[in-house]
């Protein structure tokens, strides 16, 4: 079972797949940063305010006091808030963003956590494969499909292969010419589901009915793959994996990146 | 009376929230990160999982995954205080692996004992 410090990919340093490392970037991890700790230590504020309200008998002079501190702390509340709007803002931005590094990132997060009996193959065919995207919402996309890999081949174990290609003409009909986009392929080998299934899941609030969850991450990832001017299709069947694909422009097809 | 364990990294939160759940006389246990958390969870009655994400050694989400393989029927209560990838996105990570609920910090103390009482029936 491995370790994972606090300074996670997405939490205290850029993602490997940026370009820019720039002193947004800086300063969003640290905005961030600040922001997660301040709410916890805002967190033990209120928690021992209440408490004291709770134990107060009559007195109203400590009482007003507390609801002082109480009131204070709503208004560090908001100041946090506005942190994190500052820090997701700047993250928020689109990028040239490598596609090989944000997987890395994904995979390296996910791996301590992973179940026995489950592992993850990657198969990257184009390493420089870029596309125009803030490195968060990438990182976010990919999460969301390997945790449902995950999902679908816990019972058994299994495998996910994720493939990084350049897509030919037949991925992306009448759309462009070929390797002007890249295709990024999730592939496991779990329970897979029914057509009706696999027509619905892009659907909000839909949930399979077996797992938790808000229903909204594959909406999620189909809203942002869109954003980045792609698209996602599902191949499944019952007990035969399934596999998701997304297509999506590299508008750097061709050029020698900068390397980072 | 029901088992609770707090994982959480942050000694004076986890000290709250052990004050604010015995108060109401559930038994609790403590753990500072995951690591701490699976080697406490193993020996001892724990009906609850109460976990921070973001902490150094073992985070929350595999905390969730594990506690999720040994005894499926505990129930669990996702917390976070956001990062850069904000708060909503490792809370929906927890919640598709498996949190039976998920809270933003800050929160209030009552909010989190309304709903261990809910889970736990």
């Amino acid at each position: 079972m491995g370790t994972r410090k606090k300074s996670n990919p997405v939490e205290n340093r850029d993602l490997k797949g940026t370009e820019r490392h720039g002193a947004d970037a800086q300063l969003s991890s640290l905005t961030g940063g600040i922001a997660h700790d301040l709410n916890t230590v805002l967190t033990t504020i209120y928690g021992y305010c209440e408490l004291a309200l709770e134990s107060l008998s009559d007195s109203r002079e400590n009482e007003n006091y507390i609801r002082r501190i109480i009131a204070a702390t709503d208004r560090a509340k908001t100041l946090t808030g506005q942190l994190l709007d500052l820090s997701r803002r700047a993250t928020q931005e689109k990028v040239p963003v490598r596609v090989a590094n944000v997987l890395a990132d994904t995979i390296d997060f996910i791996s301590p956590s992973l179940p026995k009996g489950i592992r993850i193959n990657r198969r990257i065919r184009t390493p420089d494969a870029s596309v125009m995207a803030a490195p968060v919402q990438l990182f976010r996309v990919f999460m969301n499909l390997t945790i449902n890999a995950i999902q679908a081949m816990r019972a058994k174990g299994g495998t996910l292969t994720v493939t990084v290609d350049h897509a030919e003409p037949s991925d992306s009909p009448g759309e462009t010419q070929k390797g002007s986009h890249v295709l990024i392929r999730f592939t496991d080998t779990g329970t897979g589901m029914d057509e009706e299934t696999a027509a619905k899941i892009f659907r909000p609030f839909f949930t399979g009915g077996k797992e938790k969850g808000t229903g909204l991450g594959l909406t999620v990832v189909s809203d942002a793959v869109r954003e980045m001017g792609g698209r996602i299709s599902v191949i499944s069947a019952p007990d035969a994996g399934t596999t998701f694909d997304l297509i999506i422009p590299d508008p750097f097809f061709g050029t020698i990146p900068e390397k980072n | 009376m029901a088992g609770v364990m707090i994982v959480e990294d942050d000694a004076a939160l986890r000290e709250l929230l052990k004050d604010s759940l015995e108060k109401r006389k559930y038994t609790v246990i403590t753990a500072a990160d995951g690591r701490e958390a699976l080697a406490k969870f193993r020996p001892s009655v724990v009906d609850l999982v109460i976990t921070d994400l973001l902490m150094p050694e073992e985070d929350g989400l595999m905390v969730i995954m594990k506690i999720r393989e040994i005894k499926p029927s505990t129930r669990m209560i996702a917390i976070s205080g956001g990062g850069k990838a904000g708060p909503g996105s490792y809370l929906m990570m927890a919640s598709k692996l498996g949190a039976d609920h998920i809270i933003s910090k800050p929160f209030l103390p009552s909010e989190l004992v309304q709903k261990v009482k809910e889970l736990l029936g």
